[in-house]
This record gives C-alpha cells, structure tokens and sequence, in this order.
C-alpha cells in the first residue's frame, strides 16, 4: 500500500493544528505528557447502545487521558465500514468477521484486533405461537431475510443436517413487518434488534440463536489496517484501551449505560425501553467465561479455529493469523 | 392549489371548488376508517395517531426536518445553479451539446446506491454526502426541460437577433432566456420533491441526524406512527415548496405564451448516422478518462475505487468473470421485469392525466394535491409498504416506478398543454370546435415536446427508483447486488453493476430520443434546430 494515499490533506491540516495547540497547551501546562492526537472510530451502525461502551469511554475522558481525541463515526445502511479504514478516514473500525474475510480476499490488509461480540447475534425470530426453537424446526418454514444473507442460512443447514431446499426464502429487508403481518413464518436478523423491537411492539417472539447452534462468526470486531498496526501502534493500543474499560463498565450498569447513549444522541430517535432492553441483550452475546478470565475482546486458537470452519462454510478461506492478538495483550498486560 | 387554480376555467365559481376541496376531505376520512380496521397489519397509521405522534415528538421532528431541509435546499441551489450552467453552456456553444449532454446524463445515471459511500469517503463526516447527492438528483431534470425551452421560441426571433448582427449569447440573454423561464419552472417544481430524497438517501452513509436518519430507525423498530409521520412530513415539506415556486412563477409569468408558428425545417440537424457514431466514440472515450482520472485526483485508495480497466478485466478476463457475467445479466432480468411496465405505465398515466385535468378542470383541486403528495412521499419510507400491501412480486415494485415516472410526465405535461398558443385556440373558438378538437389538434401537438423531455429525464429517474426499491424492500436485481457488492467489499462488481446502469440508461435515453426525432419532426420541427 502506498503510504500517502491513506493520509488526507484535512488529516495532515488537523494533525497540523493539533500540533499547534498541544504545542501552546504544552506551555501553560507542562504536566501533560503528549499531544492529543485525533483519531475516529468508524462504527458499523446508527448510534445506539449497540456501541455503548464507547460512549462510557468518551463521557469519562478515558481516551484523553492517553492522548487521544476520538470521533465516533456513526454507519449506516449505505456506510460500509472498510473504505473509511483502508483510505485512513477512521483508525479503526467495527467490522464482523465475514465482511473482514471478504475484504481481505478483495487485497484489504487488515487484522482483527479484538473481538466485541464472541456469540454471533444472528438469531431466527418466530412468533409464539409457531416458533423455531431448534434448526430442525425450520422444516417447511417461510423465512424472511435479506437475500445477501443466503449463505448464512446455507452455513446453518450444514452444520445442524437441514434440508435447504425445504425451507422457502422470502427476501424482506430492515422490518419485522412482514413477520408480523403473517407474510413468513420466521425471520433471519439481529437477536439484538428486530426481536426486541417486537417485544417492545407487544408482538409476542421467540428467539434462537445461531451461534447457540454451531454458527460461529466473530461479530462488531475492531479491525486496523496493517500499515497502522506498525505504525500508530500507540494510538491504536491507547484507543483499545479505552474500548475494553468502557465496556467493562458498560456491563455493570446497562441501564446507565442506556441512559448516557440517550443524552449523547438526543436527536437520534431513540425509544429509551428499545435500547434498553437491547442493551441487555447483547451483554450474554459480548462476556463469556473466556472473557471474564482473560478480558473484554479476547479469544482462543479455538474459538478462531471454530470461526475458520463456520467461514469456509460460507466460501471464505482464512488463516489464523487474520488475528492479531498482539494489541489486546498489551492493553490487558498479558 | 395555484397550478390547479390557473388551468381552471375562470367561469367556475360557487359550488365547483367546494365540490373538488371534498375529495382530500374524503381521502383523510377513508385513510383514518382504514387505519383504524387494520391496527393489528402494522402498515398503516391513521391521520389521528400521526397527529398525535407528531405533537408529541415535535421537538425530534423539527430538529431533524431542519437539518435535511438545509441540506436538500444547499443541495436544490447547487444543482439547479449548475443545470443553468450547463444549459447556458450549450445554448452559447452548440458544438459542446452532445459531449455536454452525455456527462450531464451518465453522471445522472450514477445509481445513489453506489455514489453514496464513495462521496462519505470522499467528504468525511459533515452534511456534504448528502448535499451533493441531493444536488446529482436534481441537476438533469431541470436541465433537461430547460433545453427544449432554449429552443420553445418562434425561429423568426431568433433570424431578427442575427439580422442585427448579434450572436448567440444576445440571443440567449434577449430571447432564449424568456422563453425558457416556463419550462424553468417546470425543472425547479419537478426538483423539489427530488431533493429532498436525495438529502433524505444521503443521510444513509452515516450521518448523524435528519430525516433519513429516523427513517431508517422507525422502519427498523417497526414504528408505524414514526414513519408515516416522517413521510407526512417529508410529503407536506415537498408539496409546501412545489406549490410556492408555482405561486412565485404566477407572478412573474403574466405573459401568454408565444404563438410557435416555426416553418417546418427539411433540413434536421444531426448529419446523419456516421457523424453520430464518431460523437459516441468521442463521448464514450472522455467519459473513460474522466473516470480514470477523477480516481487518480482524488488519490483514493484502488481497494474499493475500481477504473474502467478493473471493470473490464472483471467482465472479459479475470478468472471469476463468466461468474460476474452471469450475476450480472441475471439482475438485470430481474430489474427489467419491474422496470419497463412501471415505466410505461408511469408515462400514460401521467400523460393522460394531464389531459384529464385541462379537459375536466374540476377534478384538479383533488388530482393535484393527490399527484404531488404521491410523488412526494419518499420512495425510502414507502417502497416497504407499498410492497407490503401490493405483495412483493411485481406489482408493487412496477407501481411504485410508475409512482416515480408519473409524476414528473405530469407537471410536464401540464406545461406542455397550457403552452397552445392562445391565438390559435381562438381561431378554433370561432368555429366552435369542441375542447375534444382542441386537446387532439392544438393542446397534444404542443405537448408533445415536454411528454419527450419528460419521457427522457424518466429513463433514469426510473432506473433510480427500481434500484432503490431492490435495495430496500425487495432485495433481488440490480440494486441488490450493488447493496451486496459493497458489503461484501467486492467492488468490481460493483463499479461493473454501476458501468452497465449507466451504459443502459444512456441507451434507453438514445432510444426515446430517437423516437422524439421522429414524432417532433412532423409535430415541432422548432425543437429539432
């Protein structure tokens, strides 16, 4: 990769004046150690409690105190997280193990640094009262998913001995509407999203969770550029940091946790109960024994041997070493 | 309704306009009889509960509304400023026509889907994705009816410019410009609604708050009350901000309109096919370079900007490019199936419910109220309930392009039919023609050129909508696999699935182009000079 190219003229007019101010800052208080510099986070959402220990982190300065301003660039539907981290627009961004595989086999160098979500929340939603609790229930089932998605159900056949053919696809997009309406009979979506919606809607659901049935794909993983690995190293190790102690007290007190993403964004049409049932949700998807013994982020030989199976299932070849763990030891001082 | 006032005949006092004000009124009370049988659907919101969400959330609503509003009006300036620009352009340099046309209409064509990311990466955080791309939605369509209004003039007008010994830019300042003033506003009315979605899609690449920001949430949290306001909203702003130009081109457009009255000219320009093909080449070459070099300028990262050399070695050489072939024309089947009924469709009905109007001026107090709030909705809120309610074959995506195509084949029309020059109605007065005689002999044959412009500018405009609607609601076609393409970062495919929209938009654009030739040669020899 050509060096140059990832360094935008704003990027070079802002580290420019950062410089500057840090330098007069420098002056009137010596005691700070470094400049602040100004890095982003490219998130691979619309804000919401869905990245809510970064805002714990940001709210409570965690990144300044290590020198480091930090933006956080909100996702969206027509917002794919890689163009921003591989043209250095964001430092790091919130990627999933598939669409990091993908990019890589299209010539992206990137690593995956740490690991939000260890349980994929891909999950099938049902109503109650015709609900898939297992794979096997699917059989002669209407599901309801995007059609882009079609390798994941594929990925799930396999592993749980489904027949595919048994099962009628109907590509929806972005609602549970038609799950409601009776149009299907089960969607493929976010355990953390649409299900919760339903709940919140008075829409009675069940919900079963791939990851519970051998689909396993590391899900919001922070990926860098290798270029950045060598050399921002400080800033990406300064900016992890900030992730895990946001997190890990995101996990004490999710309610909090909700209400400071509701301050942070009051212009994002939030429903408070939404977001914060969502936020207890994804707490069993994020902490794990694995975690609670080793630290927020991290994983095993195993658990990416594991994603190695489920990801050639779904046609992409990686090796190990897409991970590096290498960030993570040193924020955990392992 | 000012456009409806002014086409209704002056006699019409008393009951006709509060029999036309019922049918709104009706349309509310049947809509909330509706809404209220089908709660438990979660599609449909009566009036009364959008109200009350509305009062509620008024504060969220109108930060958010302020905040698209600024973004597509920047965007509504930006790029009606640069259509001017451009219209300008060709009028003083003839030559450049085709070249400038070409441009104009293929960066057109760009499917938002795909120029959407590239303009985040390009801009970073900030309102410009989104300004810009309501800019690109709004450019041609008012470029488009302002070179037929360039050239809507008497030909002796312009051979009295030149017996002065004056230019073409006089004749620009002194006679083109005022005869292009109508069709002007006809371009800014169609751009509103326009811009406003093109803010509205924008939102979509990460921006932190607007209306489409909200969109997106309501659909997703299955908020029925939250996205049919966000459609009211968006409806009442567009149709607000239509009528007001109408009202502001009343004012000022007091004059009837000239008697066109041009000598039919055996001589059409053109000079016949060979000359045709070198200017596509010509085209078709600097289109390539600026491609290539637009990429090169930017400096961004060949990851995900793919040159037209990527595109083709995708297609013809690499090793997966019999598979990227298939997965291509596969879509574009699907697209087509949806895409040339809607289109056609959106065509005759627009079209003839112009006629209706100026035939039966009672129905326009409902007609058009109707027709710009449908057109108005944005097609992001409603493409999954239109679907919903149609079925997701293909009546519901066909109607919706049609929803798209219609409107803009309305208001054009409508132009169109008020342009029979009035002297000419008068002779048929004084032998007591039938309003049937005049709209086939005089009203149709003045349409004719703004039913071609809008025929034109809808061959993309229709492109968008099916696109946008595959990407949202249906996901299969075209604008799926370009959504799928850029998640799964196979940007080959999709600057290849960009390169073929465009190529077949241009083509599709040629092909009404080469029917207007024909049909205007015979009915409005003045547009072909």
């Amino acid at each position: 990769m050509n060096k140059l190219q990832g360094i935008s003229r704003r990027h070079l007019l802002s580290v420019g004046a950062t410089t500057m101010l840090a330098g007069s800052a420098g002056l009137l208080s010596p005691r700070r150690a470094f400049a602040q510099s100004q890095v982003s986070l490219q998130l691979s959402w619309l804000h919401s409690t869905q990245f809510a220990g970064s805002y714990i982190a940001l709210k409570n300065g965690w990144w300044q105190e290590n020198g480091l301003e930090v933006s956080l660039l909100q996702g969206g539907p027509n917002a794919p997280v890689e163009p921003p981290v591989i043209s250095g627009t964001a430092l790091v961004g919130i990627s999933a193990a598939d669409y990091t595989a993908a990019a890589v086999e299209e010539g992206a160098p990137f690593k995956i640094l740490g690991v939000a979500m260890q349980k994929n929340p891909f999950a099938i939603a049902s109503l109650a009262e015709n609900p898939v609790n297992e794979p096997s229930d699917l059989d002669g089932k209407r599901i309801g998913m995007a059609l882009a998605n079609m390798p994941v159900l594929e990925a799930l056949c396999q592993l749980n001995g489904v027949d595919i053919s048994a099962i009628e696809v109907i590509p929806t997009q972005y609602s549970p509407q038609p799950l409601v309406a009776g149009e299907v009979d089960c969607l493929l979506c976010w355990e953390t999203d649409l299900p919760v919606a339903m709940t919140i809607q008075g829409v009675d659901n069940v919900t079963m969770l791939m990851a519970d049935h051998g689909y396993s794909v590391h899900s919001q993983t922070y990926i860098a550029t290798e270029d950045s690995l060598a050399n921002r190293r400080e800033e990406i190790v300064a900016l992890m940091s900030g992730e895990v102690r946001g997190w890990e007290k995101y996990r004490e007190d999710t309610d909090a946790a909700t209400d400071l993403t509701l301050e942070m964004f009051p212009d994002a049409g939030l429903d408070a109960e939404t977001q914060r049932l969502q936020a207890e949700r994804q707490v069993p998807l994020m902490f794990s024994d694995l975690t609670d013994e080793n630290g927020f982020g991290w994983w095993t030989d195993e658990t990416v041997a594991a994603n190695i199976e489920t990801l050639g299932l779904l046609g992409r070849t990686v090796t190990p070493d897409l991970w590096d763990r290498s960030i993570l030891e040193e924020v955990h001082g392992a | 309704m000012s456009t409806g006032a002014s086409i209704a005949t002056p006699g019409g006092t008393g009951w006709q306009p509060r029999v036309a004000a019922m049918g709104p009124v009706l349309l509310v009370i049947g809509w909330e009889l509706a809404a209220r049988l089908l709660t438990d659907a979660h599609v449909l919101a009566a009036p009364s509960a959008i109200l009350l969400y509305l009062y509620e959330n008024a504060g969220l609503m109108s930060r958010a509304l302020g905040v698209t509003l600024t973004n597509a009006a920047v965007g509504f300036v930006l790029g009606n400023t640069a259509a001017i620009a451009l219209a300008a352009l060709v009028a003083i340099w003839p030559a450049s026509e085709r070249t400038v046309r070409g441009f104009a209409l293929l960066i057109f064509c760009l499917p938002l889907v795909a120029t959407g990311p590239i303009l985040r990466v390009i801009f970073g955080p900030g309102p410009w994705p989104q300004i810009v791309l309501a800019a690109l939605a709004v450019y041609y369509t008012t470029f488009v009816p302002l070179l037929v209004g360039l050239r809507a003039l008497p030909s002796n007008w312009l051979d009295l410019v030149s017996s002065y010994g004056r230019g073409r830019l006089a004749a620009l300042v002194h006679v083109r410009a005022r005869a292009a003033i109508p069709y002007l506003v006809a371009g800014l009315q169609i751009s509103a609604p326009a811009a406003f979605l093109g803010a509205m899609v924008g939102e979509f690449t990460g921006a932190e708050r607007g209306m489409g920001v909200l969109t997106i949430r309501a659909m997703r949290g299955m908020n029925v009350e939250m996205t049919w306001a966000l459609a009211l909203v968006a409806t009442a702003v567009s149709v607000g901000w239509y009528v007001a130009i109408g009202a502001v081109a009343k004012r000022f457009l007091e004059d009837e309109p000239p008697v066109i009255l041009a000598a039919p000219n055996s001589e059409t320009s053109g000079g016949g096919w060979r000359r045709t093909v070198v200017q596509l080449v010509f085209v078709s070459l600097m289109v390539l370079i600026a491609w290539w070099g637009f990429l090169k300028v930017l400096g961004l990262n060949p990851f995900f900007a793919k040159g037209p050399l990527d595109v083709i070695q995708a297609v013809t050489t690499a090793s997966d490019a019999a598979t990227n072939r298939d997965t291509l024309l596969t879509a574009l089947a699907e697209t087509s199936v949806y895409l040339v009924p809607g289109y056609i469709a959106g065509l005759t009905v627009g079209a003839m419910l112009a006629m209706l109007v100026v035939m039966v001026p009672m129905i326009a107090g409902t007609a058009l109220p109707v027709a710009i709030a449908l057109r108005s909705v944005p097609i992001i809120t409603t493409a999954p309930l239109i679907v919903l309610l149609l079925g997701r074959g293909a009546a519901g995506t066909i109607v919706l392009v049609a929803v798209m195509v219609f409107f803009p084949t309305f208001v054009a029309c409508l132009h169109g039919l008020k342009q029979a020059p009035g002297r000419i109605t008068d002779v048929f007065d004084v032998f007591a023609a039938g309003p049937l005689q005049k709209l086939v002999r005089i009203r149709i044959p003045a349409m004719l050129p703004a039913l071609f412009a809008a025929a034109k500018i809808n061959v993309p405009a229709s492109v968008l909508a099916v696109t946008v609607v595959e990407w949202l609601a249906t996901g299969n076609g075209l604008g799926s696999v370009m959504a799928l393409s850029a998640s799964l970062s196979d940007y080959d495919m999709l600057w290849s699935a960009v390169a073929l929209v465009a190529i077949l938009s241009v083509l599709g654009y040629g092909a009404v182009g080469l029917l207007e030739r024909r049909v205007l040669g015979i009915y409005a020899p003045e547009q072909l000079k």
